[in-house]
């Protein structure tokens, strides 16, 4: 009975710690000018669709489609990559993270906060770029609704990509996290070619290797819905679904050993 | 100024003016290198999709935007060497869905490069990864007709016409070419469902009638041409009328055109023609 109050008592608190580090990361970002980024990439936007008239013979709508799901997905990706890999190591070297762990804060909810401030800054660009986006479409007499699940699978990617960041973050300085969430990146999206290359291989050791490594790698390719999106392809049904809970798990283990990561990191050495 | 600022004026001078001279050399250079050099080393569509990791149709689209401002020069004598292997290998690789890539392709290959099989290919390609898309057997139909392969051109029409979506004219206009091959009983068939069809709009069906009325009647004097000329062979004189036909078992009954009229007949001609004489009118 006890216990059931006590942990009643305690879930604000372990929530206002996450809120609060999760606030600041967000405001830190933001004081990194990523908003001017987004302004400009909504200009260029607006601008680039308007010249694509000129240069392009058929359908103008698929390539402002497409360019503007790759712009958001890139951005968001650099995005996730060089702010995610120095959110731990700044705390450390300018040695704030001894101060806020002094408070009754856990270190795993250092870096979910940290996760979930990056994550509002990632979605905030999203949302600000589909909307810029859906304006150029719609003033093109094309309705964009056929994008959002693209958008929705780009967003979880983001998510699996900032948890790679992070757990690189807590393991090395930040030029080697962001080539290793970089080369996590790149692996995620060639994963595809794994269960080819285990056809091709002779021995069940190698087959059985193959495997191991197709289902610990990210499967990113698999949340890569933009040309479904564009052409107006049917889905399986339930596909987006399965494809965010797929996601949303594996950032979620890929956090849990950034976690592990942090509460065994000495931060005396 | 002091000297310092001075000598810093004369070497960015210098080196804004030997830019400007080594640019302009480099452009006469660039100028009289092999055309078709630049295409050569483009990567099959296969690599570049696995090397966009995910941006794919992004990628698509901007070698489709090159490809349309490089087809599009009329100095570059060889530049239809690589046509088929950009649209048809790279860019409607990465994105299999561009049916814009397809037909464009197709197009360059058939007007421009000469290539009606190399469009055809193309073509087909789209076809068989989309199905549902009733343009691209429609431009394969018109492709086929204006390279004079009639049989082609029923061909695709007819894959068109059977993609729910097609609009009534695509079977209009395989109908109209059956017509134009000589297989007049099948393009009467063809017109003849059009016409009895509840889904065909007014215009559709008006055109159907006269197709039909017109179809009906060249049908029913070529017979009746060759059922006389089988008359003749096998008696030695040309019949007195059509009765006499229908008398000796040649035909069934009387036939009647569209209106329901009997067909003329002059004995002394031997030649059979509808009842206002339309037929070799038109």
């Amino acid at each position: 009975m006890s216990g059931g109050l006590e942990s009643t008592r305690r879930l604000p608190r372990i929530d206002a710690a996450i809120r609060a580090i999760a606030l600041n990361t967000f405001r830190e970002a933001i004081r990194d000018r990523v908003l001017y980024l987004l302004l400009v990439f909504a200009l260029i936007l607006i601008v680039v669709s308007q010249l694509l008239s000129l240069l392009t013979v058929g359908d103008e709508e698929k390539i402002i489609a497409d360019m503007g799901l790759s712009a958001i997905s890139i951005f968001g990706v650099l995005t996730a990559v060089f702010i995610g890999v120095s959110l731990v190591f700044k705390e450390i070297e300018r040695r704030t993270v001894y101060t806020l762990l002094a408070n009754p804060v856990r270190r795993w909810q250092f870096l979910l906060g940290k996760f979930v401030g990056l994550m509002a800054v990632l979605l905030m660009n999203v949302v600000l770029m589909s909307i810029a986006l859906s304006i150029v479409l719609v003033l093109r007499g094309q309705p964009p609704w056929d994008l959002v699940p693209a958008l929705f699978l780009i967003t979880i990617e983001l998510a699996v990509v900032t948890s790679f960041a992070l757990l690189f973050s807590t393991l090395t300085n930040p030029i080697l996290a962001a080539v290793w969430t970089f080369a996590s990146y790149v692996a995620g999206h060639l994963a595809w070619s794994l269960p080819l290359l285990r056809d091709k291989v002779t021995g069940t050791i190698g087959k059985w290797v193959c495997d191991a490594v197709y289902a610990v790698m990210p499967h990113l390719h698999r949340l890569d819905i933009k040309a479904d999106a564009v052409h107006g392809l049917p889905l399986p049904d339930g596909y987006v679904w399965m494809a965010a809970l797929y996601g949303v798990s594996y950032a979620a283990v890929i956090l849990l050993l950034a976690s592990v990561a942090f509460e065994r990191k000495d931060f005396n050495r | 100024m002091s000297r310092g600022s001075t000598t810093m004026v004369l070497l960015v001078a210098v080196a804004l003016a030997l830019s400007a001279v080594s640019g302009t050399r480099l452009e006469r250079l660039a100028g009289v290198r092999v055309e078709s050099q630049e295409l050569l080393y483009l990567p099959n569509g296969d690599y570049l999709k696995a090397a966009s990791l995910g941006q794919a149709p992004f990628l698509a689209d901007v070698i489709y935007l090159w490809a349309i401002q490089f087809y599009a020069s009329y100095e570059r004598e060889d530049r239809f060497r690589y046509v088929e292997h950009i649209f048809g290998s790279v860019i409607v690789t990465l994105d299999p869905h561009y049916i814009d890539a397809y037909w464009m392709g197709a197009m360059i290959l058939s007007v421009e490069a000469h290539d009606i099989d190399g469009a055809l290919r193309l073509l087909d390609r789209g076809m068989e990864r989309n199905p549902d898309n009733w343009m691209l057997p429609w431009i394969a139909a018109w492709e086929s007709y204006h390279s004079g392969r009639l049989e082609d051109a029923v061909h695709y029409f007819d894959v068109a016409a059977n993609i729910p979506g097609a609009p009534d004219s695509v079977r209009r206009m395989k109908a109209g070419l059956l017509g134009k091959t000589g297989d007049t009983r099948k393009a009467l068939e063809l017109w003849l469902e059009i016409y009895n069809d509840d889904e065909t709009d007014d215009r559709s069906r008006g055109i159907a009638e006269r197709q039909v009325r017109r179809l009906k009647h060249r049908a029913d004097i070529e017979d009746l041409s060759r059922i006389i000329a089988d008359f003749v062979a096998r008696t030695g004189r040309r019949p007195t009328s059509i009765e006499e036909l229908v008398e000796a078992g040649d035909l069934y009954s009387l036939p009647l055109d569209f209106d329901g009229q009997p067909y003329l007949y002059d004995p002394l001609t031997g030649v059979a023609n509808v009842a206002d004489g339309s037929l070799f009118r038109d």
